[in-house]
C-alpha cells in the first residue's frame, strides 16, 4: 500500500473502524515505513491530549441571564439553593472571612494568656500535691463557713441591740408622757378618797322606839 | 431526538416557562463548552451562549421534528452564530484556551503527578498552537469531533454535508496537524 493511501487511512486505522483486511494492510505498511509511522503515533498523541482537554458547567448565574432575557422568569431553585442563598451567601464572604479569622486569632492569644499552663499543672498533679490542696480547699470552705457564721452572729446581736434599745427608749417616752398628766391634776383631785356611802350605823339607839 | 424534547419543545411554544428552562438547563453545558472551544475566552463564550438561546428561543417556532433532532437543531443555530461572531471579529484565536491548557489535567488520572501536568499542559500548548494555524473549516473539524466528541453522523447533520465528508475532512484535519505539530517539533527540538 502507498503512503498516499495509507493517510488516507489513518484516522480509522487509529480509531479501529477500517475493515479487517484494510487493518492488516496498513499495518503491514507502518511497520516499513517509519514517516507513516511517525504521523500516525501523532494523530494518537492528538486524539490523546483532545480527550484530556476538560469540559466546564456552564455557570448558574449565566442560565439565569438567558431565562430572563427569554422568558423573562429567573430559574427555579431548589429548597437547598434558596436555603444557601439566604444563609451562606452573606457568610460566604471575604469580609466575613476576614472577620472570622481575626476572633480566632484574638481567642487563640486570650487563652494562650489567660488558661492555665497544662504541662505546669500536669507536673504538679503528685499524690501529695493533691492532698495538699484538698486540704487547702477544706480548709477554705470551712473558713468560709466560719465567717459566714460570725456575720450571722454579728448582724442577730446588733438586731436585739437595736431592738432592745428601741423598746427602752419607747417606754421611757411613754414614762415621760404619763408624768405631766398626773402633775396638771388639782390637789384636791389628786387623791380623792372614794366616797363610800355612809351606811347608816348600826347603833341601838336609833333601833329604840321615839 | 432525545426522549421528550418535542413535547418539551410544545410545550415551550405554549408558553410553558418551566418546559424552556428545561431546555436551557439541559443544553447550556453543550452550547457553553462549544463556544469556548471557538473564542477560548470565557466571557465571550457566555455572550454567545445568552445571544444563541435568544435565537434558539425566538426561532423555536421554525424547528420542525422531521429535519433532524433538536439537539442537532440548536447545535447548528449556534454554530451559526459562532461563525457570524468569527467573521464580525475577524479572529479565531487558538481553538483551546490558554486557561484551559494551564488548567488542564489527565481524565484518567485521579493524581497525575506534578511532572506529568506540567507535560500534558505543555502538549496542550503545542496542540493549541498547531490548531490556530489550520484553516476554519479543518479546525471545526477538530474540534467538533476531537474536543466535542461528536459522532460522525451528527456532525454531518449539522454541518448540512455527508458523512463521507465529514470523515474525510477530519481525517485530513489530524494529518494536517500531526505534520505540522512534527514539523514544529524537529525544529524546536522538543521532546513532547
Amino acid at each position: 500500500m502507498e503512503c498516499g493511501l495509507v493517510e488516507d487511512r489513518l484516522s480509522e486505522y487509529v480509531e479501529r473502524t477500517l475493515p479487517h483486511e484494510e487493518m492488516v494492510r496498513v499495518a503491514e505498511h507502518l511497520q516499513e515505513c517509519a514517516r507513516c509511522q511517525g504521523l500516525m503515533e501523532e494523530i494518537r498523541s492528538i486524539l490523546v491530549t483532545c480527550q484530556a482537554f476538560p469540559s466546564y458547567e456552564a455557570d448558574v448565574e449565566l442560565i439565569d441571564r438567558v431565562l430572563l432575557r427569554t422568558s423573562g422568569r429567573p430559574r427555579s431553585r431548589s429548597l437547598r439553593e434558596r436555603l444557601r442563598a439566604y444563609f451562606l451567601r452573606p457568610i460566604l464572604t471575604p469580609r466575613f472571612a476576614m472577620g472570622v479569622g481575626l476572633a480566632l486569632l484574638s481567642a487563640a492569644l486570650l487563652v494562650d494568656l489567660m488558661a492555665p499552663r497544662v504541662g505546669t499543672l500536669a507536673s504538679t498533679l503528685t499524690p501529695g500535691e493533691l492532698l495538699s490542696r484538698m486540704d487547702r480547699g477544706v480548709q477554705q470552705i470551712y473558713s468560709a463557713g466560719l465567717k459566714l457564721y460570725d456575720t450571722k452572729n454579728e448582724y442577730q446581736t446588733q438586731l436585739s441591740f437595736f431592738k432592745n434599745n428601741l423598746m427602752h427608749k419607747l417606754g421611757f417616752m411613754i414614762e415621760q408622757l404619763d408624768v405631766p398628766a398626773e402633775g396638771n391634776k388639782k390637789p384636791d383631785e389628786q387623791k380623792q378618797p372614794e366616797k363610800v356611802p355612809a351606811q347608816p350605823k348600826k347603833s341601838s339607839v336609833l333601833l329604840l322606839p321615839a | 431526538m432525545l426522549p421528550g424534547d418535542e413535547k418539551v419543545v410544545e410545550r415551550c411554544l405554549q408558553g410553558d416557562d418551566a418546559a424552556w428552562e428545561t431546555v436551557v438547563s439541559q443544553y447550556a453545558k453543550r452550547i457553553y463548552n462549544l463556544s469556548y472551544r471557538y473564542t477560548s475566552r470565557r466571557d465571550e463564550a457566555e455572550d454567545l451562549t445568552q445571544e444563541i438561546f435568544i435565537r434558539v428561543y425566538q426561532n423555536l417556532k421554525s424547528f420542525r421534528s422531521e429535519s433532524g433532532s433538536f439537539q442537532n437543531w440548536i447545535m447548528r443555530v449556534g454554530r451559526n452564530l459562532i461563525i457570524d461572531h468569527y467573521r464580525r471579529t475577524r479572529r479565531f484565536q487558538q481553538a483551546a484556551g490558554t486557561e484551559e491548557m494551564e488548567n488542564m489535567n489527565l481524565k484518567d488520572e485521579k493524581v497525575a503527578s506534578p511532572q506529568r501536568i506540567a507535560e500534558q499542559s505543555e502538549a496542550a500548548r503545542f496542540l493549541g498552537d498547531g490548531l490556530q494555524a489550520l484553516s476554519p473549516e479543518l479546525k471545526e473539524a477538530i474540534i467538533l469531533r476531537d474536543l466535542e466528541g461528536m459522532p460522525y453522523l451528527e456532525i454531518a447533520e449539522l454541518l448540512g454535508i455527508p458523512e463521507g465528508t465529514v470523515k474525510s475532512r477530519i481525517n485530513r484535519a489530524r494529518l494536517e496537524l500531526a505534520k505540522l505539530l512534527t514539523k514544529r517539533r524537529a525544529q524546536a527540538g522538543v521532546q513532547i
